[in-house]
Order: structure tokens, then C-alpha cells, then sequence
């Protein structure tokens, strides 16, 4: 997969595609100015966290949703430091937005039945 | 002739506009909205009644109407499920077998039932025909003036069920706790109405209906929204987020062509209303206005509205 800073928080985005929600990845790629990704990113991290706790566990350990019949891994809460780091960087560059919502909808270059690991911190 | 309505209200508590559930949260619907500080503009989230939601009530409530006035309602909208002819299967119903040509196409729809032809359709067919709606609805936003008073706040529901051990599964809880998001705020929309446009081809621009059946549906998309603003049916949740507010203003302009009031999310909205109603009139062009506010209930002034409709023949 590429590397990126803000690797969680694709993750995070990448999850909501998979779900087929596309309207947190198109605020932050759409944005014209930080307020709507630093609004984007509360709101799906508090949807994002009430899915997480009521998702199911599966056989090993790892957090999944139902959707069509197809199982979504969850993948991990980005940090509050990749958080921050990444509102910073919006701040100084839009550019930072849209890449981080084109790679969220972009496949991972690694196969990994995509949605990413547990933990990503 | 064509009715323009702007509605400011204000809703405590309420749950009207719905997006989205995700685990056991609910959200309520946000916009960005422009707002002037300190001689600076800047953008702030507020929560909003999206058109869609508020056209929709419009049109339960034309269902309502048109069946008590024994006008025709497809099958479809009479529950409330607004396809409106979208394909050959909803079509099908009203018209078989389905005609070639867009004017038949339109005719029949429009001939079949009232909320289709006050309120538009797409039949995205060959041939595709398409109707515009003879109503407009805005969003309904809060007021700029005091759009940063407005707050959308998460309130903490639980649901509670008795559970002994035994009765107890896994690790289900006796309590199911959920939050809703609700919203407060004086909000403002605008409502538009072309009756010229009832029971008249969009193909055309000639009348489909004759003259007594048009002003019979003129009349019902009237009472329509007397209903919808009278009885404050429309959003969603009412059943325990019933907003606790009202209407607090409103205006409603009449003229011969098309004028839309000054919006309600500006405070001024009522005066320039009445200067730019002004100027059509020194073009000749003949106007209605009335005002609800702290002399007039909102009641008042829709029926003055409808009574002058009435006086100049529109039904
Ligand atoms: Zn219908």
C-alpha cells in the first residue's frame, strides 16, 4: 500500500467507501477550504467509533460489519496525533485533502480483502 | 397566476431532517452556510430541513386534499410512494398499452393523477418525457441573523428491557442506549406555486384538463399548503420530536407572472419584498401581499391569499 502520513484516516475513509457511504470522501475531497474537512472528519470519526462498538468480533479477533453479505474488516481509529498532524497539514495545503480522499477511494496495492489491519497506529 | 410564500419558524427540539444512522448514533441534517462576523465572512455548520423532505410532506398533503375533493391520484402517490411513472411498470398502471408519443405520454399522466401533475415526474423511458414541478420548495435554513444562535446537540436515549440470567443471550444488554441529534433553531424557507401551470402540457404549454377540472386542482394544491403550514405535518420524527415553536412570520405574494419573495433567512425580508412588489406595479403589473406577524396569524393570511386567488378567477 502506499505510504502515506495519514495512513488511518484512509483507512477510516476507505471503510465508509466499502460500505458504499461515499459522503464523508467526497466532502473532504470536494473541499474548498479546511473548515468542511476539519467538520468531515469529527463527524465520520463519531460515526465511525458507534460503528466500531456495535460491529461484530469475528473468529480471529478482528472487527467486521455485514453489508450486502459481504464482511468489512473495521479497520483501527487513527491517532490523535495522525489527527492532528493531518488538520495542520490541510490547513497549509488543500492539495493534502484531496490526496487523502483519492487514495480512500483508490484500491490498497496490497490485497488484503481491503479495510486494513485491527490496529493501524 | 403565481404565489410565492416565505415561512420563518422556529423549532426547539427538533428531529425533522434525518441523515444518517450509524451504530446508535443519528445525525441531523448540516450545511455550510456563510455568515458575516465582524465585517468578515465565514462558514459555519448549521442544521437545515432539506426541500426534498418539505416537498414531500407538500405532497402527502395534496393527496389528502385532491381525495376528499374527488380529484384522481395514481395508486402509487395515494401511499405516499412518489415514483411518479418513472418506468414502463409504474406507468403501465395508469396507461396500457403505454403510447409512443411524449404528448399521449404526458397527457395521460397528467389526466391520472393530481400529485403528478403539480409536482413534476421523469418517465425515463423511450421516449423519456419530463415534467417540471408546478411547486418550488427551498432548503428550510436558519435565520442569518441569528444562524450562530442555532445548535444541533446529541440527546441520550435508552431503551430498556427486562432481562433475568437466564433470559439473557450473549452479551446483549438491558439497555439499549442511543443518541439523537436534534436541532434548535428560527428557521426560513420559501415556498413557490405556478398555477398556471396545473393541468397545462409542459410540452405543449395548451391545457390538458378542462377549465372547471384545473381550477379544482388549483384549489387543492392551495389547501395543500394551508395544511402542510397549518398543522406543521411535515419532517420527520414528529411522533416524539414534534418541534415545540411555530410559525412566527410569513408572507405570501400573489402577481400574474412569476415573483419570488425576498427570503425569510434575511431580516429585511418583508420590506424589500413590499419595494420590489413596488416596481412591478409601476410597470402595471397587478400584486397581492399579506404579512403574518404579531396582528395576523399565519392562517389569516394564507386565506386572504386564497380569497383573492378565489376573486380573481384563479378558481
Ligand atoms: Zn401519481
Amino acid at each position: 500500500m502506499v505510504e502515506t502520513e495519514y495512513e488511518g484516516i484512509v483507512k477510516m475513509l476507505r471503510f465508509f467507501v466499502q460500505t458504499k457511504n461515499f459522503s464523508y470522501v467526497d466532502r473532504i475531497g470536494n473541499a474548498l477550504n479546511p473548515e468542511p474537512v476539519e467538520v468531515t472528519l469529527l463527524e465520520a470519526l463519531r460515526a465511525f467509533r458507534s460503528i466500531r462498538e456495535s460491529a461484530s468480533i469475528g473468529g480471529d479477533g478482528r472487527r467486521y460489519v455485514e453489508k450486502d453479505g459481504n464482511k468489512i474488516p473495521v479497520p483501527g481509529i487513527p491517532s490523535d496525533e495522525e489527527v492532528k498532524k493531518f488538520l495542520d497539514d490541510v490547513r497549509s495545503d488543500m492539495g493534502v485533502a484531496k490526496l487523502v480522499a483519492t487514495l480512500a477511494l483508490s484500491y490498497p496495492s496490497k490485497k488484503e480483502n481491503s479495510g486494513g489491519d485491527e490496529w493501524c497506529f | 397566476m403565481f404565489l410565492s410564500v416565505g415561512v420563518r419558524f422556529e423549532a426547539n427540539v427538533e428531529a425533522l431532517n434525518m441523515v444518517e444512522t450509524a451504530g446508535n448514533y443519528g445525525k441531523h441534517r448540516r450545511v455550510p452556510y456563510l455568515v458575516e462576523e465582524d465585517g468578515k465572512l465565514k462558514t459555519v455548520y448549521v442544521p437545515a430541513i432539506s426541500g426534498e423532505s418539505l416537498a414531500h410532506a407538500y405532497q402527502e398533503h395534496l393527496v389528502r386534499e385532491a381525495l376528499s375533493a374527488g380529484l384522481p391520484v395514481c395508486d402509487d402517490c395515494q401511499r405516499g410512494e412518489f415514483y411518479k411513472s418513472m418506468n414502463k411498470v409504474h406507468l403501465g398502471k395508469k396507461v396500457n398499452p403505454i403510447p409512443d408519443d411524449p404528448k399521449a405520454i404526458e397527457e395521460a399522466i397528467v389526466k391520472a393523477c393530481v400529485v403528478e401533475d403539480v409536482g413534476g415526474f421523469l418517465y425515463a423511458e423511450k421516449p423519456p418525457v419530463r415534467r417540471s414541478s408546478a411547486f418550488q420548495v427551498s432548503y428550510a435554513l436558519p435565520v442569518k441573523s441569528v444562524a450562530l444562535f442555532a445548535t444541533s446537540e446529541p440527546q441520550l436515549h435508552a431503551r430498556h428491557a427486562q432481562m433475568d440470567a437466564s433470559s439473557k443471550k450473549g452479551n446483549a444488554s438491558e439497555q439499549m442506549i442511543y443518541y439523537v441529534e436534534t436541532g434548535t433553531a428560527l428557521y426560513g424557507f420559501t415556498f413557490n406555486l405556478d398555477l398556471d401551470a396545473v393541468g397545462v402540457s409542459a410540452i405543449t404549454s395548451k391545457p390538458v384538463l378542462d377549465g372547471d377540472e384545473i381550477k379544482k386542482r388549483r384549489e387543492v394544491s392551495l389547501k395543500a399548503l394551508f395544511r402542510m403550514l397549518s398543522s406543521s405535518q411535515f419532517g420527520a420524527k414528529l411522533s416524539r420530536f414534534f418541534p415545540v415553536g411555530g410559525i412566527t412570520e410569513l408572507v405570501v405574494a400573489v402577481t400574474d407572472h412569476p415573483f419570488v419573495v425576498t427570503s425569510p433567512i434575511y431580516d429585511d425580508y418583508i420590506e424589500k419584498t413590499k419595494r420590489r412588489l413596488e416596481v412591478l406595479k409601476s410597470f402595471g403589473e397587478e400584486s397581492f401581499l399579506v404579512v403574518a406577524g404579531e396582528e395576523k396569524v399565519p392562517e389569516e393570511a394564507l386565506k386572504e391569499a386564497i380569497d383573492y386567488l378565489n376573486e380573481k378567477g384563479a378558481f
